[in-house]
């Protein structure tokens, strides 16, 4: 008995590795003229809301383009990041070894962006994000890798100081903050920002990403007396806590900023009671009229029947760039591709970009919104006003953490 | 801490706490008297959200919802031991253990497939909109009303195992499963309807958290570690000790979250370890 | 003849080890042999010493957050965060593995599973030490250094090489430990508890033995892991985890030696296949699950021998059919 164990092991092993080799890993075999572009979206895990609209934005774009670049097919693949760093950064590998994919966008949590920056960094691939966390384009900056969303330093300043303009005797502010890279880098540059008004920053909690209980923190807020309730929280957290701040009584009495907020695809998960006094910090509204903005969200709208918020104009918008710096460094090398984007001044989506070649940080504008009564509201998605766009200030040198961006 | 802050903290751990006691019952039946620990606990629990969810947004409404969640997943609890649970008995109960945890996976993917990944908010019933000042503090009504009715079939269920002859024999299968079966009682049909009664408590409690924390498909594993300390703090098999840690663990979670916030969930792991210093059958446990 | 038997069985594991890396790519083989530890140390304690531990990742995580920072702020070297990692690991399970032999059976596994949340939310919440949800980045993967020389393994066949050797290294160890007197006492606390305490042994504390033992594979395990993808993503020290590990040494056969490394082989392989064809794939795995424990509970294992039993009994009937005829 012993030794038919024996045999009949080795004779399994055998059979499972046949097995195995035809349906294991093949390495990518159209290597020569397709493009591959991954798109590297949560469609599970705390942003899944946001995963379709992303990968919606992605492929808007390639399509616009007819799926070609440069006389060359693309071919578009998406991978769950589930918002996770160790299942991204395994997916995105794996896209690089058997699909040969060699531009990567995405994936939508600055966290995981920060594992997935260092494999596009140690594997040259092209890598876009549009994200809050000042790394990207400080710490962890390098040659392949270039953020899209505005510099934390200009979005909270632009925020703070519109603010401020708006309501000059709001010193006191209460602070959610999610607790991850994004949550910590506005953070610090809200506080910057408020220390020409001099703010009181009266407290300020510390959530996980993906916190479902927000009656504690609500109520620590409501006992500190704000003038401001601050949100620098992301996904279902802002709703949630936005719906419990007007569940306790304390909003809509004390106004609620969102720092950094995706615009749209929040509105239409609140209601007219509950964007009551709401202002917005965005990197996207669809109302932005500059051409290519605006075309994209007539077609948008066309096709899906609601305006594109923060996250399919991200993708949109980032996707463009690479399409066109390709088309601009008549390559689809990754290098290249760097290259031709380092130092471009030029007009796409939301108007006016420049791509600081130091730092790889996308210099566009920021937008601040302000929320309408629903009688104010002329159709049903007039959700918001922008009340000012800047693209500055930019971030001083001191503050910049991209000594050496580092060669290709 | 001011006084407004402090009662709202511990309105909101008596809220969440009540919601633990009832998970915590059902898992204590489980564990008592099949000697489970129910690894599907928690996504039975889910499941009885999603119920709920469904319901309210349909013609069935909230109320009628939260019925359905009751016995819906009652009912599922008691075909999962009747037809998988059942056949392990003889064989060793981790294995039993490794059913449940693998009908977690199944289910877990299975409400993702039916309502999606993406989390969903919910807002109460108009009937509940709004808020009452208690004086000390300004308290939202669906909140209270939360309280009180899990608050009342925790007294239900505390009356039924207590008082009722069927709770004795459940109480008594606990103690000592061989005797109840020697006394002629269908020891096979209590048990199912304990699986049953448990996970539809557990879904009941699910239901209860829609209006607190609204739904995503992972809110079941995602509780399940708290149902756990519940049952450990308080005594395996004993139902008053379920509510006592139901209501500590929710209270402790609530009032760490206004002093520490990042620790309040480890402080709710350190207050079993430390329970279990000094007492290691548990509060109220006998065994 | 029974001697060249568990010969035969280790040169076809050393087989497997060159020719997986063929079969899969080195980063996911690397992985298969790293939890195979993992699960080789919870066959210990399981499958020989028969207590069930739902929260094994406690210790692969906590030795992989340890060794990341060590490698992160100290430049530590690769052979002393391996053996940081099996200390770690060791002390670790030395301090639960004491609260928790204090209770038998399903008391155990749950204390297991909940000192597993503490140490979950610990790292969780001290985002400031292991960078919480977002995991700890940026982690080298220093040289292996012995003595004068310095072998750089920058790339992934390299450190699949370098994870292969200590496998087996560590797959020795615990054949020796499984079939050394000590490994006997293990069996005997499984088989009969009671019996092994009146003829003298001290169960709990052997039972602490054992528990520490696997926690220092595990730990082990855990350093590994983290130089795989420079970054220690929380799901290390998450339940999930732990249910991973346990489910490996259920499918691969409980209380065998090579049960464990089978499991390891078809979970992470299997998960690596079927997630990028379908996302809801741990529907399957419970499926999966659900059926090894109604029917097949003796794993892969099992299953082998099963299938072998079945096509023997064919061919005798076959050649007794011929034979008549």
């Amino acid at each position: 008995m012993a030794q038919v164990t024996r045999r009949e092991f080795l004779k399994s092993t055998a059979a499972a590795s046949v097995l195995a080799a035809s349906v294991g890993p093949h390495v990518a075999s159209a290597q020569g003229k397709e493009i591959v572009m991954l798109g590297i979206w949560p469609f599970t895990g705390p942003f899944a809301d946001v995963g379709p609209l992303l990968d919606r934005g992605m492929r808007f774009a390639i399509e616009e383009w007819g799926s070609k670049v440069i006389g060359r097919p693309i071919k578009y693949i998406s991978r769950d990041s589930e918002t996770k760093a160790g299942a991204a950064t395994r997916r995105v590998e794996e896209a690089i070894d058997s699909e040969g994919a060699t531009f990567v966008i995405g994936p939508w949590s600055s966290g995981v962006a920060l594992a997935v920056t260092e494999v596009a960094k140690r594997r040259k691939v092209f890598y876009y994000f549009s994200g809050g966390t000042e790394e990207i384009a400080g710490k962890r900056c390098h040659r392949y890798g270039f953020n899209w969303a505005a510099s934390p330093y200009t979005a909270m300043h632009v925020v703070m100081d519109k603010f401020m303009e708006a309501n000059p005797s709001a010193k006191k502010w209460y602070l959610f903050v999610s607790d991850y890279a994004f949550g910590w880098s506005v953070e610090k540059y809200l506080r910057l920002a408020g220390q020409k008004y001099n703010i009181d920053f009266v407290g300020a909690d510390r959530a996980v990403l993906g916190t479902r209980e927000w009656s504690g923190f609500v109520g620590k807020a409501a006992a500190a007396k704000p003038d401001v309730l601050c949100l620098l929280n992301a996904g279902q957290d802002v709703i949630l806590s936005i719906r419990e701040a007007h569940n306790f009584g304390l909003a809509p009495k004390v106004p609620v900023v969102i720092g950094w907020g995706v615009g749209t695809e929040d509105f239409v998960q609140l209601d007219a009671k509950t964007r009551e006094n709401l202002w917005v910090g965005t990197n996207a509204y669809y109302t932005v009229n500059t051409p290519v903005a605006k075309k994209y969200a007539e077609d948008y709208q066309k096709k899906f029947g609601v305006p594109p918020g923060y996250a399919p104009s991200a993708a949109y918008g980032m996707t463009r760039l690479v399409l066109r710096g390709i088309e601009k460094a008549k390559s689809a090398e990754p290098a290249d591709v760097a290259k031709a984007l380092e130092g471009w001044e030029t007009e796409d989506w939301p108007g006016r970009v420049w791509i600081n070649p130091k730092t790889h940080q996308t210099v566009r504008d920021y937008f601040f919104i302000r929320c309408k009564k629903s009688d104010q509201m002329k159709h049903a998605h007039d959700y918001a006003d922008i009340v000012a766009s800047s693209s500055q200030p930019l971030m001083p040198d001191e503050f910049n953490e991209c000594k050496d961006i580092g060669s290709l | 801490m001011n006084v407004a802050l402090l009662a709202g903290a511990v309105l909101n751990g008596l809220v969440t706490g009540m919601i633990y006691a009832l998970i915590g019952i059902g898992l204590s039946l489980i564990l008592g008297l099949l000697n489970i620990p129910n690894f599907a606990h928690g996504v039975l629990y889910a499941l009885g959200a999603y119920v709920l969810f469904s319901a309210a947004v349909g013609p069935v409404g909230f109320w009628g919802g939260l019925l359905l969640a009751l016995v819906a997943v009652a009912a599922l609890g008691g075909a999962i031991e009747y037809l998988a649970v059942r056949r392990l008995y003889r064989v060793h109960p981790d294995y039993i253990l490794l059913l449940t945890f693998g009908l977690s996976l199944i289910m877990t993917e299975a409400i993702i497939l039916v309502w999606g990944p993406v989390g969903i908010t919910f807002q109460p019933p108009v009937l509940l909109a709004g808020g009452v000042d208690l004086g000390v503090t300004f308290y939202p009504k669906y909140r209270l009303a939360v309280m009180v009715v899990a608050a009342a079939v925790v007294l239900a269920c505390w009356l039924f195992i207590e008082k009722t002859k069927y709770g004795a024999i459940i109480r008594a299968g606990i103690e000592d499963r061989d005797m109840v079966s020697v006394l002629g009682i269908n020891v096979r049909r209590v048990f199912t309807v304990t699986f049953a009664a448990g996970a539809g408590l557990a879904g009941l409690g699910g239901a209860f958290m829609v209006p607190v924390r609204g739904l995503i498909p992972t809110m079941g594993i995602d509780i399940l570690p708290f149902a756990f300390v519940v049952v450990v703090l308080g005594g395996l098999g004993s139902l008053p000790g379920a509510i006592l840690g139901g209501l500590l663990v929710g209270v402790v979670q609530s009032l760490m979250t206004a002093i520490w916030a990042p620790g309040a969930d480890f402080s709710v792991f350190a207050l079993m370890a430390l329970g279990l210093l000094a007492r290691p059958q548990g509060l109220l446990g006998q065994r | 003849m029974g001697r060249q038997r568990p010969l035969l069985r280790l040169a076809a594991l050393i087989g497997a080890t060159i020719l997986l890396p063929i079969l899969v790519r080195p980063v996911v083989a690397a992985e298969i042999w790293i939890f195979a530890v993992a699960a080789m140390a919870l066959n210990l304690i399981f499958g020989y010493t028969g207590m069930l531990s739902f929260g094994q990742a406690t210790f692969f995580g906590v030795a992989a957050y340890t060794a990341g920072l060590m490698m992160i702020h100290w430049k530590a070297g690769l052979l002393v965060c391996l053996l940081a990692g099996i200390v770690v690991g060791a002390l670790t399970a030395a301090v639960i593995g004491y609260f928790c032999i204090q209770r038998l059976g399903i008391y155990f596994i749950m204390l297991t599973f909940c000192f597993n949340q503490m140490f979950f939310f610990v790292a969780y919440k001290w985002t400031s030490v292991t960078g919480g949800d977002d995991g700890l980045p940026g982690i080298p993967r220093p040289p292996l250094a012995l003595g004068p020389l310095s072998i750089p393994l920058n790339t992934s066949l390299r450190y699949y090489v370098f994870v292969a050797v200590v496998f087996l290294v560590l797959f020795y160890a615990m054949k020796r430990i499984v079939e050394s007197p000590l490994g006997l006492i293990f069996q005997s606390i499984r088989e009969n508890p009671s019996r092994a305490a009146a003829v003298g042994y001290d169960v709990k504390r052997f039972k602490w033995i054992a528990f520490t033992i696997a926690g220092a594979f595990t730990g082990l395990a855990g350093v590994l892991y983290s130089m795989m993808f420079g970054i220690v993503p929380l799901e290390v020290i998450s339940w999930v985890t732990s249910g991973d590990i346990v489910f490996m040494v259920l499918i691969g056969g409980i209380g065998h030696l090579y049960g464990p490394l089978i499991g390891a082989a078809a979970f992470k392989w299997l998960s690596e296949a079927v997630s990028v064809l379908w996302e809801r794939w741990p529907l399957i795995l419970g499926v999966a699950l659900v059926l090894v424990v109604l029917f097949l509970r003796g794993g892969l294992v099992e299953a082998l021998a099963r299938l072998r039993l079945a096509l023997a009994r064919r061919r005798l009937a076959a050649g007794a059919g011929a034979e008549s005829a």
